[in-house]
């Protein structure tokens, strides 16, 4: 069931960290212009990992772990900020509740899952146990749930619970390696990965529980968002960000910036939200 | 600024060797775009994730960016193993801990180097009655946890021969058994 594809507002750009820096590559439909890449933050001293986009006050988040801090800056331009900058060891993962205002991050040495206002007041540990390298997170507002995965060698797994940590379960266990990177889309209510294990990318709905392969042979995936038909994620192996057709199966296009090194969280920045009510807002 | 006609309108970039330079227009900073491989920061000072050392030399003698030096004791999937600069290995697995996760981290025992994972470091597992102070660690090495008067065994967890009442938390007592009446 292949969904129309949406009119795409304009002003989309892909958002993505390495070695210091984040980059966008501007989007014409679901091309990337590649020429058009560049820099829209320099950070010569940090290693940024997660980035995340608030849609609502067009501010791009990132952490950092070499501070380590969460921080934020508009995209139209504007001084770095840190909002969060105490009790951090290693924040990897970062997600935006655009409706709720609230952020949540993986901290892969305290082992925890936090939420905070988009402020960095309100803080407060939402799950804290049965964690051992917690990288990916993202938010499902309209919803109501958080999903995460944990790439421990172990024991890898996908989890979910609502936006309070509450009523957590795992949804996906077997046959997984290193899960580093986890999307959703709204559209087609897919929560879809990237292993760098299994060298997989994968998808299924939460609810269904039905799992099925996007497409094998992807090398060393790290951050990954989807778009639309497609997915794109940012390669360890390739130092490079690949765009992958959901539908068909197969990689479309390859981004390779000029510098060669690893390449960490991957974002899409709309021009405008998506459409979509708060969860609480409606009960 | 090329337009204002004096010879010091373009300087050379202040970079290693092959970086280009670019003036973030705000600050009028100079910073280097394109630093060498495996290198990063405004003059290419700093290694990349995943490296250390001190590629320019700015806190002694020039160190090439060089792999996390970790025992083999981290995860390549992890990130921020090292200290990009000092190289102290930040995210020690397998129950390791120090600089260079070459030992075993409080609590354990063993050898941090062994190539297979499951004979580096083991739980001291010192038996709480046992052990003076109820410690949890023990000897980094032969794993003896530091037992109370005449309890046994590495972990602590016996009386010597002769003696009794290990759950006394004060070390074992001696049995005094009759030689007469015993039978031995």
């Amino acid at each position: 069931t292949r969904p129309d594809v949406l009119p795409l507002p304009s002003g989309t750009h892909l958002l993505y960290a390495q070695s210091g820096r984040i980059e966008h590559v501007p989007m014409d439909g679901y091309d990337m212009k590649k020429d058009d890449a560049k820099a829209i933050l320099h950070l010569p001293e940090k290693v940024i990992i997660g980035v995340a986009y608030d849609c609502v006050e067009k501010m791009v988040y990132w952490t950092d772990i070499t501070t380590p801090t969460i921080s934020k800056a508009s995209i139209q331009g504007g001084q770095p900020t840190a909002v969060i900058r105490s009790d951090l060891n290693s924040p990897e993962g970062l997600a935006i509740d655009h409706l709720g205002r609230t952020m949540f991050w993986t901290d892969s040495m305290k082992d925890c899952i936090e939420v905070a206002s988009l402020d960095g007041s309100q803080r407060r540990v939402i799950v804290d146990s049965d964690l051992v390298n917690p990288r990916a997170i993202i938010a499902d507002p309209p919803n109501g749930y958080l999903y995460w995965a944990d790439w421990n060698r172990d024991a890898p797994k996908i989890e979910t619970s609502y936006m309070d940590g509450s009523n957590r379960r795992v949804l996906v266990k077997d046959d997984l390696g290193l899960p580093n990177g986890l999307t959703y889309d709204s559209q087609s209510s897919m929560l879809c990965w990237a292993d760098a294990g299994t060298h997989k990318m994968e998808c299924m709905h939460p609810d269904r529980g039905d799992r099925r392969q996007v497409m094998e042979g992807v090398q060393y995936p790290f951050g990954i968002v989807s778009f639309g038909k497609n997915i794109y994620y940012t390669d360890w192996k390739r130092d490079a960000v690949i765009a992958v057709d959901r539908y068909a199966g197969r990689e479309s296009d390859e981004f390779q910036p000029q510098k060669r090194t690893k390449l960490y969280g991957i974002a899409i920045a709309y021009a405008h939200c998506p459409s979509g009510q708060n969860y609480c807002a409606v009960n | 600024d090329a337009t204002q006609g004096t010879s010091g309108d373009c300087q050379p970039c202040p970079c290693p060797a092959g970086a280009t330079c670019a003036v973030v227009p705000k600050t009028r900073e100079v910073v280097c775009t394109n630093c060498p491989a495996g290198t990063t920061g405004k003059r290419c000072e700093l290694c990349d994730d995943g490296f250390f050392g001190d590629p320019l030399g700015q806190n002694g003698p020039v160190r090439v960016c060089r792999a996390c030096k970790c025992s083999d004791n981290i995860d390549p999937n992890a990130v921020g193993n090292c200290n990009r600069e000092t190289g102290e290995c930040l995210k020690c697995i397998y129950n390791t801990d120090g600089f260079f996760c070459d030992r075993c981290k409080e609590g354990f025992y063993g050898n941090a180097l062994a190539t297979n994972p499951a004979d580096k470091c083991k739980p001291c597992s010192c038996s709480p009655s046992g052990t003076v102070g109820r410690q949890t660690s023990c000897s980094q090495v032969t794993g003896q946890c530091q037992c109370l008067p005449n309890v046994a065994e590495r972990d602590c967890s016996a009386c010597e021969p002769g003696f009794f009442n290990l759950l006394s938390g004060d070390g074992c007592e001696r049995c005094n058994c009759n030689p007469i009446g015993s039978t031995n």
